[in-house]
């Protein structure tokens, strides 16, 4: 691990000149920034399975948000090139072999990603596949694990059901579509990784508008972000 | 990278007016929009702020006010507002509300303006103010198919050539050889362009023929004097109802009493022949009031028909009309073989929808007698068995009796010619509103049996006197403003002023917004048509409307009232009685678009046109 052995500065050295390095080098959001100016990227990965150091991504979704506008010019949706087979994930996403053949190396997928992701938020319903599945691959190709600055709306979700009352919130209010339901958002048929990155972003926009008719002064991003 | 966003394409594609955009810019159109979410009771268009952008609904509901009071509609998922703003490039007249948590799609206004370049299809529909998209509607409605050419056809469509007419001083042997050089069955004689008289083949054959008459002998000896004509704008099978009627093959057609042409029935035949035609001439041949009532179950079902052959509903209406007219005239016939001639002339006059030619299905009876100023008390019992007879007969053949009373069989409305010059006017001179809305509908009485000369001279007296009326006016279109038509839909329901959602909505009140407007206008400008859409042509010729009003009051009329028709042929095809409430479920979303918008153009008839006459009587 990067941490024990190096110190911080000493990797960012390391990272070659790219849109990785730049996500990594640059300022963080400040907390202190409104939530209506703070700017947002919603991810979702699909992946061959939940654990990050033996499954692989298949796709990532994202789509940006500024301040409380979803941007859809942003949104966008590439497959990733898995080393080995898809397996049994296939019948969840719909994604065979032959697709994935179109897909792109991991390497070019981060790429991408993190271009979109300059300047922003990663914003992910259940964030901890997404930072999970990131940093592996982010390791596995660079050698060490970016640090994400996180909104998780699945955090959210617990604290907004929470509020006010001693017990859990019932089991499974906190998935996404169920979630969604709770504020009369639509259904959606597809089940893809750009599709559920914009049920997320809107989920977000809903719990923005919920805790800000709960709270007294304009919310900042401190209020939102999981640490 | 893959940047289709799946959901929202097929959202879009699944509401109009985006699903009339080529796929090729669906697909780019929703990478140009926004997502913004608003909590429920949060404002997303200020009044009087400018807004640059289209907003359409993705989930939740929305109010609309106007100027920021005036709901003028709760929006359902896929609906657009915002647009009036973005294109007047004016601050916003409307205050705009979600009252649920909604999600909303925003469209910048420069691809708005994009898109309603490029596709005029998609432009149109948020063109309300241009009638040409209601006529597209009622055109939608009544796609064109062949045969109902003689419901379409006007008489002057008919006319091929110049009459042939003679005049007066020649002899049978001139007239036949000026009939076999031109090739016609019919000779006009006429001076100058005035109908005298018409002779036929089959005047030539009984009259001079078979009776051995001299062919030296003048013309004016054989030839039927005066005979019926028929004006240039009826319709094809209007003049076939009069042959039929009269038992005559020739029509001669007149413009303002000018003679222009001659239409024989040779010339109808050839023209496809539709059913409604017969109908009536089985309801002439009828000898008793349950022969009547067998023939007249056929109507329903023809009116069905009609639908199902896209007849317009001011078409259908003239044939229910010309239905019931050839009832009751029959029913009187036979009443008076059985009764003995009656003691006094009379007219009878059919009042409300049938007198405006508009009556439909399951409308009850509105009538009233019209008596010689001659008749007495004593004479009243022959009139009282009449319309008993009358209305009974019209009760079997499925016309309900009127539930407010104004029948023939009420000793109220059997009166002389001077006792309802009284009644009316004292109904204009003495108005108060409750006795006026109750006399509405006898402005709109028509003549149906025993001529009309009395019913001309009371339509005379009421041209005169109304325009002469405020207090009466201003009690008519204080009626005819205070029916205000519901605002829209929305979850199935629809939403009435005030806000309340009912289940279905009273099309015929709908059409009696319309009718009444019309009326208050024809009356205080003289126009003596009684059929809303000629009193619209009317007033609108005199230039108390404009062009603009008149063509989208049509439109908007005919689309109700071809609504109403085709949701009362549904209920008789499912054996239901019909009736006027219509459920939202039953229109399509694009006929509950263009209702929305006919709503809209009565509101906007009614502020401009109603409250004209109503000052005059608040100050």
């Amino acid at each position: 691990m990067w941490f024990s052995s190096q110190s911080w500065r000493q990797v960012t050295q390391e990272i070659p000149d790219g849109p990785i390095r730049r996500y990594v080098v640059d300022p963080k959001p400040d907390p202190a920034t409104p939530l209506t100016e703070a700017k947002m990227l919603a991810v979702d990965l699909e992946t061959t399975g939940l654990d990050p150091k033996t499954d692989q991504i298949l796709s990532i979704g994202f789509v940006p948000l500024d301040g409380l506008d979803i941007n859809l010019a942003g949104a966008g949706r590439m497959l990733v090139r898995p080393t080995g087979g898809v397996g049994d994930s296939a019948r969840i996403h719909g994604l065979t072999d032959d697709a994935l053949a179109d897909a792109r190396a991991p390497e070019a997928a981060l790429d991408l990603l993190f271009t979109a992701l300059q300047g922003r938020v990663l914003l992910a319903h259940h964030a901890a596949i997404e930072t999970g599945f990131l940093g592996m691959t982010c390791n596995a190709i660079h050698g060490f694990r970016p640090r994400f600055t996180v909104v998780d709306t699945l955090s959210l979700q617990f604290r907004l059901l929470s509020q006010g009352f001693d017990d859990e919130p019932p089991q499974g209010s906190l998935r996404l579509w169920n979630a969604r339901s709770q504020y009369g958002l639509p259904r959606y048929a597809a089940h893809d990784a750009l599709t559920d990155a914009l049920a997320c972003g809107e989920l977000y926009l809903a719990q923005v508008a919920e805790l800000q008719a709960k709270s007294l002064r304009q919310l900042t991003l401190k209020a939102v972000l999981k640490y | 990278m893959d940047v289709e966003l799946r959901e929202i394409r097929d959202f879009l594609s699944s509401h109009p007016p985006y699903n009339v955009l080529p796929d090729q810019l669906l697909d780019q159109l929703p990478a140009r929009m926004h997502l913004r979410y608003f909590r429920r009771g949060t404002t997303i268009v200020e009044l009087n702020k400018p807004n640059n952008s289209l907003f359409i609904l993705r989930s939740g509901a929305v109010d609309v006010y106007r100027e920021g009071r005036d709901l003028v509609e709760r929006a359902d998922p896929g609906t657009s507002f915002g647009t009036s703003s973005v294109l007047s490039h004016t601050p916003s007249k409307y205050r705009i509300v979600a009252i649920e948590d909604s999600l909303v799609l925003v469209m910048p206004g420069d691809v708005f303006q994009y898109l309603l370049n490029k596709v005029s299809e998609f432009a149109d529909y948020f063109n309300t103010a241009n009638s040409t998209v209601m006529k597209r509607a009622v055109a939608q409605l009544e796609n064109d198919t062949s045969g109902r050419i003689i419901l379409k056809t006007r008489v002057s469509d008919l006319l091929k050539r110049e009459p042939i007419t003679a005049s007066e001083n020649i002899t049978i042997r001139q007239a036949a050889k000026l009939m076999t050089e031109h090739k016609v069955s019919a000779l006009l004689i006429a001076e100058g362009t005035k109908i005298r008289g018409i002779v036929t083949d089959r005047d030539l054959r009984s009259k001079v023929v078979a009776a051995d008459l001299s062919r030296e002998e003048p013309i004016t000896a054989i030839m039927t004097r005066n005979p019926v004509t028929i004006p240039r704008n009826a319709l094809a099978f209007e003049a076939m109802l009069e042959m039929l009627g009269r038992g005559v093959h020739h029509l001669p057609v007149v413009d303002d009493d000018k003679l222009i042409g001659l239409v024989s029935s040779g010339d109808l035949m050839r023209l496809e022949t539709a059913n409604p035609v017969f109908l009536v001439g089985d309801i002439t041949k009828q000898s008793s009031p349950e022969g009547l009532a067998k023939v007249s179950s056929r109507l329903p079902m023809l009116v069905a028909q009609l639908i199902d052959q896209d007849a317009s509903a001011s078409e259908i209406h003239r044939l229910v009309t010309a239905v019931s007219d050839a009832t009751i005239h029959r029913l009187l016939q036979l009443a008076e073989a059985e009764q003995g001639a009656p003691p006094v002339p009379y007219e009878w006059l059919v009042l409300g929808s049938q007198g405006r030619y508009e009556h439909g299905l399951g409308s009850d009876q509105d009538h009233v007698l019209l008596l010689d100023d001659a008749a007495t008390a004593e004479d009243d019992p022959y009139f009282a068995t009449l319309a008993e007879y009358v209305t009974a007969g019209m009760e079997a053949c499925g016309y309900p009796r009127c539930t407010g009373g104004v029948m023939a069989t009420n000793p109220r409305w059997r009166q002389t010619a001077k006792a309802w010059h009284g009644d009316f006017q004292h109904w204009m001179g003495e108005p108060d509103s409750a006795a006026v809305l109750h006399a509405q509908i006898f402005f709109d009485f028509r003549s149906v049996h025993g001529g009309s000369a009395r019913a001309d001279a009371l339509r005379d007296t009421i041209r005169k006197l109304a325009p002469k009326s405020p207090r009466f006016l201003g009690h008519l279109a204080a009626q005819a403003v205070e029916r205000q038509p519901p605002i829209g839909f929305f979850r199935g329901f629809v939403v009435e002023r005030g806000g309340r959602p009912q289940a279905t909505f009273d099309l015929k009140s709908a059409v009696h917004c319309v009718v009444e407007l019309v009326r208050v206008i024809s009356l205080a400008n003289s126009v003596s048509a009684v059929n809303t859409v000629e009193r619209l042509r009317s007033v609108s010729a005199a230039g108390a409307m404009t062009a603009d009003s008149e063509s989208s009051l049509l439109d908007a009329f005919e689309l109700i009232t071809y609504l109403r028709l085709r949701h009362q042929a549904r209920q008789v095809s499912a054996g239901i009685p019909p009736d006027n409430l219509v459920s939202p479920d039953d229109l399509s979303s694009l006929e509950k678009k263009h209702l929305r918008d006919a709503f809209g153009i009565i509101k906007r008839a009614q502020a401009g046109f109603a409250y004209r006459y109503q000052t005059h009587l608040m100050s």
